[in-house]
């Protein structure tokens, strides 16, 4: 029987258990939702289950056990076609996700693949390479971008669908921090002019310091769950799990301490400001 | 790796450039067929005329053309001394004792040199005015009608442009894992052979293993992007042919019904 969509989930799982070998179970029966238009970060260390996750929720691994519904839809055989594109991802490695042999033709991809009509595309196309900055390079072959630029083509990819739910897959962790910076704000743009719903995978504590809730995960099981505030102010608990805090926390905790400041600050901004006040 | 002439596409911008790729493809296949059409040495005159203008209107040099040759020098020679040893007719031109030299061996090999040289220059000419990815679409719409019979030519032709979309990355891999070996001892250049062949073995294993690596995120990432090969897709690129095609096929087919002329008559 499946369940009445409630209309405020774009994500929901339910008991999701998933082993490679049959033997060792990587996701250990995990529930969670993630309201739509939140921005939700998943951390955990390495080998904790964070990208199987992803590739659980696009549907590229069977679940052994448990349910997915992405927008009330339940993620079966069937429905997996239609909720990939409702559902986008971009993953780490920016050379081994650019399929066209130029910007453009990466773009058109997922329109092709959703037989978009060709006199269509090229409107679609400009307009996702618009708001990823990249418009200048339509035509540039990948050989000639950085990676940070490289990820910004995947985004566009995934923008030119229309998609309501993005998921990230790390997708900072090889790029300089220049790129790492501008990626993160096109995130957060995304967010909050367009409203998709974001579900993160990263290890970059800045990045998570700007995520509505932070899903924790702890060898395939839920570890914490809560806003960035409060997952920050487990510290103890995140070292446990081979985890830090953003420098500005840091700092503006340790003031707190010695009764300098009196809240902790998630971003550098607000640290300055806590410390000017 | 970059002074390779064969198969590299150059953009000069010129008319060639701007052909429909599927019409630059049935040029080449009729002119292979014409150069082995038996049309003696007027038929050769006709194809060179043909290809002379092509080059000019590309704005390819002839020396482009030749060095695009390089490669097959070593063959050629390998080819002319296996004939002088295994054509024994024709008249004697050279004798030496037990050893002589016939003209049909000569005469043969030339034929044989000029064949290769011609098809290698077509060859040359249409990889140098025509992008890879327009080169597949081209190969995919003429390989559509064999559909009918099974073929599966969207998924030749996506197999065909993800190989060339992933030849420079390749290539920059290759590189990398050079150094990274090169760094840690391994000599690639001096050694005896056996020492090459570990070497190279030190470069091939790694460089394996990172294209099984991609290969696997790459399926992922187009699977998730909603590719699958057995739906319909639309296509980003279209092709039209224009008055410059129409002129080219005209012409192309002009020369293969002269060689079979020259040939018949």
């Amino acid at each position: 029987m499946t369940k009445q969509y409630n209309g405020r989930d774009a994500v929901s799982v339910r008991d999701l258990t998933f082993s490679y070998d049959g033997q060792r179970d990587v996701l250990k029966g995990i529930s969670f939702d993630i309201p739509k238009g939140s921005y939700t970060a998943v951390i955990g260390h390495n080998g904790s289950g964070k990208s199987t996750l992803a590739k659980l929720l696009i549907g590229l691994l069977p679940a052994a056990s448990g349910s997915i519904s992405i927008l009330g839809t339940e993620l079966t055989e069937d429905s997996v076609y239609d909720i990939r594109t409702s559902t986008g991802i971009v993953f780490q490695n920016p050379d081994n996700q650019f399929i066209g042999s130029t910007v453009a033709d990466d773009i058109a991809f997922g329109l092709e693949n959703r037989c978009i009509p060709q006199e269509q595309m090229q409107e679609l196309i400009e307009t996702a390479a618009r708001q990823v900055g990249m418009t200048r390079f339509l035509d540039s072959e990948p050989t000639k971008l950085s990676g940070g630029q490289k990820q910004r083509v995947a985004i566009a990819g995934i923008l030119a669908v229309a998609p309501d739910i993005i998921i990230f897959d790390e997708s900072t962790s090889m790029l300089d921090p220049k790129g790492k910076k501008a990626i993160n704000e096109e995130i957060r743009r995304l967010h909050e002019e367009k409203d998709i719903t974001i579900l993160s995978i990263t290890h970059d504590m800045e990045e998570v310091a700007q995520s509505d809730y932070v899903l924790a995960l702890k060898d395939g099981s839920i570890a914490m769950t809560g806003t960035p505030r409060e997952i920050f102010s487990r510290q103890q608990e995140l070292r446990q799990m081979e985890l830090d805090v953003p420098f500005a926390w840091k700092i503006t905790d340790e003031l707190c301490k010695l009764g300098l400041t009196e809240h902790q600050a998630l971003d550098l901004e607000e640290a300055a400001e806590e410390i000017c006040r | 790796m970059n002074n390779i002439a064969l198969g590299r596409y150059l953009p000069l911008n010129s008319v060639v450039d701007k052909m429909d790729p599927r019409a630059k493809i049935l040029i080449m296949l009729l002119l292979m067929i014409a150069i082995f059409v038996p049309a003696g040495f007027w038929g050769y005159v006709l194809i060179f005329a043909f290809i002379w203008i092509a080059l000019k209107l590309s704005k390819l040099t002839i020396g482009f053309a030749l060095r695009s040759m390089k490669p097959m020098m070593f063959m050629m020679v390998f080819l002319l001394v296996i004939n002088i040893f295994a054509i024994r007719t024709g008249v004697p031109l050279v004798q030496w004792g037990w050893f002589s030299i016939y003209s049909d061996a000569i005469s043969q090999t030339l034929y044989i040199i000029v064949r290769l040289m011609l098809m290698v220059i077509i060859t040359t000419i249409l990889t140098a005015t025509t992008k890879p990815l327009d080169l597949t679409l081209g190969i995919e719409k003429l390989l559509k009608p064999f559909e009918a019979v099974g073929l599966p030519a969207h998924i030749i032709a996506m197999m065909i442009s993800i190989a060339l979309r992933f030849i420079p990355t390749l290539i920059e891999e290759t590189q990398r894992i050079m150094n990274a070996q090169a760094s840690r001892g391994v000599d690639l250049e001096n050694g005896s052979l056996k020492e090459k062949i570990m070497a190279v073995l030190a470069l091939i294993v790694p460089l394996f293993v990172s294209a099984f690596d991609r290969a696997d995120q790459l399926a992922n990432a187009m699977e998730a992007r909603g590719y699958d090969p057995q739906r319909p897709r639309t296509r980003y690129k279209v092709l039209k042919m224009t008055a410059p095609d129409i002129w080219g096929l005209v012409a192309a087919a002009g020369v293969l019904t002269g060689c079979i002329l020259l040939a018949v008559f």
